[in-house]
């Protein structure tokens, strides 16, 4: 008697649950998706393609504008991508810097992930919150190198400069306070029957998927893998520091929130360690003015908030510039995950799915 | 007890007491000058007010004149090469009086310029610097051309700031 009819629609570009210029074409049988296939490309630039024509330390300018939400990540990669295909060592004093804002940008990225996944799926409060912490870091970034997003913190060999007077001073106010706030946040959500009714046993990736998938971060450590490169593979100054990697088992969105809570107070346990241990000394190492390569190969892997950031590189005898240059960004991998977690669940948890995978256009479309 | 629990909403209660407490020293200190005084606020007030930057703030480039009026710029082209997007063009040319080259022309495209201060690391006679200056809306294309020359849009000084606050109509 009626036309049983499947629906096609489009999620985005513009849609502002979408963090970005992502468009998901969806089909719907009624409120079931029974379809999912993520569109991208709208932010297309061709980074990669511009690396290949500008010098190692042009090319760092570049990697702001990939996860432009955690642009000091992107930086430690490429320049400690670069130093370990030219085999620099970097003084322990940068080091120790590096780590320290490298994790104050973890920070950063996970309150605006927190405060966008929250808002999306309808809890306004916490979004002013969390940006009124963030705001607090942006300024510390500014007073470092200057600016407060498009970051360029680091330089082939080490840093600029050292870190401005009052930095450190104003770090610690911004430690004392910061459990405090998540204290907050997890008053506000963590046992609101809301929250949960939206994000308990909504959008499930178990681990073997996730593995086979190739999903990194957060995403996989809900799922009760421990894997995290700062742990398996240490750089900048991770060895030195004692820190846990938060596991959760139920592998849906719920436990992604906690673990990424629990992983903001490890980095502020690691930022407190950056803080009283910062060895005196240089921030530059001694390196020739123009760097020529001899013919190599690397990939260099670094725990960025949203995964696993790699940076791997060709170079050519005597070239200045990279041959080949490629980003694997965790946002594009992860992406790859959303259909696996949506196809059979309501359009509604659609918005869970894509906040709960933290995705950042500027990373996946490059 | 679990039953009691579904019928009574602690936890939305819990998240109230949260928001409360902030809207309760708001509330309290509403018209107490000295209590107001007190409490931090994160929010500015920015067209009315100036914004507070930090000292390494990246803003426009900008040429710097020594103390007898003369450009330091002896035109090494250390900026033009090391410049990520090509922005910036240098002519390089003589001046009675000056040992050392003298740009004749030296040509900013600030639309394609991404403020990553490689230029003035660059420079060894400091003689650029980025300023302080963000407000750099304009409404033609060629006001973001800068050069030597032009009155209202140079390199050696602040571009001009549109009016941007009502109140000051």
């Amino acid at each position: 008697m009626f036309k049983n009819e499947e629906m096609e629609i489009n999620l985005g570009p513009q849609h502002p649950s979408t963090h970005g210029v992502l468009r998901v074409k969806l089909r719907l049988d009624g409120e079931t998706v029974t379809k999912c296939t993520p569109v991208i490309g709208y932010l297309h630039r061709g980074v990669e393609k511009i690396c290949e024509n500008k010098t190692y330390f042009q090319g760092q300018v570049w990697t702001d504008r990939l996860d432009y939400v955690a642009a000091i990540s992107n930086n430690l990669g490429w320049a400690e991508g670069v130093e370990k295909l030219f085999g620099i060592e970097v003084p322990r004093r940068a080091k120790y810097i590096r780590t320290l804002l490298t994790e104050q940008n973890r920070l950063a990225s996970h309150l605006l992930w927190l405060a966008t996944h929250a808002l999306d799926i309808g809890a306004m409060t916490v979004f002013l919150y969390a940006f009124r912490e963030r705001e607090y870091l942006l300024d510390l970034f500014e007073a470092f190198c200057g600016a407060r997003l498009t970051t360029t913190a680091f330089r082939i060999g080490g840093l600029r400069e050292d870190l401005p007077p009052g930095f450190i001073k104003d770090a610690q106010v911004f430690q004392d306070r910061f459990l405090h706030c998540l204290y907050e946040y997890e008053e506000l959500l963590t046992e609101n029957r809301i929250w949960k009714k939206r994000t308990v046993g909504v959008a499930k990736l178990n681990a073997e998927d996730c593995i086979a998938l190739g999903v990194t971060g957060p995403v996989l450590r809900a799922a009760g893998v421990p894997y995290d490169i700062r742990k398996a593979f240490p750089n900048a100054a991770y060895a030195e520091m004692d820190f846990e990697i938060p596991t959760r088992t139920e592998a849906d969105t719920y436990a992604r929130y906690l673990v990424r809570l629990a992983e903001m107070r490890q980095s502020h346990r690691i930022i407190q360690q950056c803080l009283d241990g910062l060895p005196e000394g240089p921030v530059m190492a001694k390196i020739p003015k123009i760097l020529r390569s001899e013919v190599n190969e690397i990939y260099h892997p670094i725990e960025a908030p949203k995964g696993e950031l790699g940076y791997y590189f060709v170079s050519e005898k005597g070239g200045t510039m990279p041959y080949r240059m490629h980003v694997r960004a965790p946002s594009f991998v992860n992406l790859q995950a959303l259909p696996k977690m949506i196809e059979g669940r309501l359009l509604a948890d659609v918005i869970a799915a894509i906040g709960t995978l933290d995705v950042v256009l500027g990373e996946i479309d490059r | 007890m679990s039953f009691l629990r579904t019928l009574i909403p602690f936890d939305i209660a819990a998240g109230l007491t949260v928001t409360g407490r902030y809207f309760g020293k708001v509330f309290f200190s509403a018209n107490r000058k000295k209590v107001r005084a007190q409490i931090k606020h994160f929010t500015q007030e920015y067209p009315e007010v100036p914004v507070r930057l930090q000292p390494r703030f990246r803003g426009r480039l900008t040429l710097l004149k020594d103390e007898q009026g003369e450009i330091k710029c002896v035109c090494c082209l250390a900026c033009e090469k090391i410049c990520p997007t090509e922005v910036i063009t240098i002519e390089k040319g003589k001046k009675e009086g000056r040992k050392m080259p003298y740009p004749v022309r030296y040509d900013f495209e600030m639309e394609r310029c991404i403020f990553c201060e490689f230029c003035v690391e660059s420079c060894g006679f400091d003689s650029i610097i980025l300023n302080h200056q963000f407000e750099l809306a304009a409404y033609n294309r060629e006001d973001f051309s800068l050069g030597m020359d032009g009155v209202a849009q140079n390199m050696f000084e602040p571009s001009p700031v549109g009016r941007h606050s009502v109140a000051e109509d």
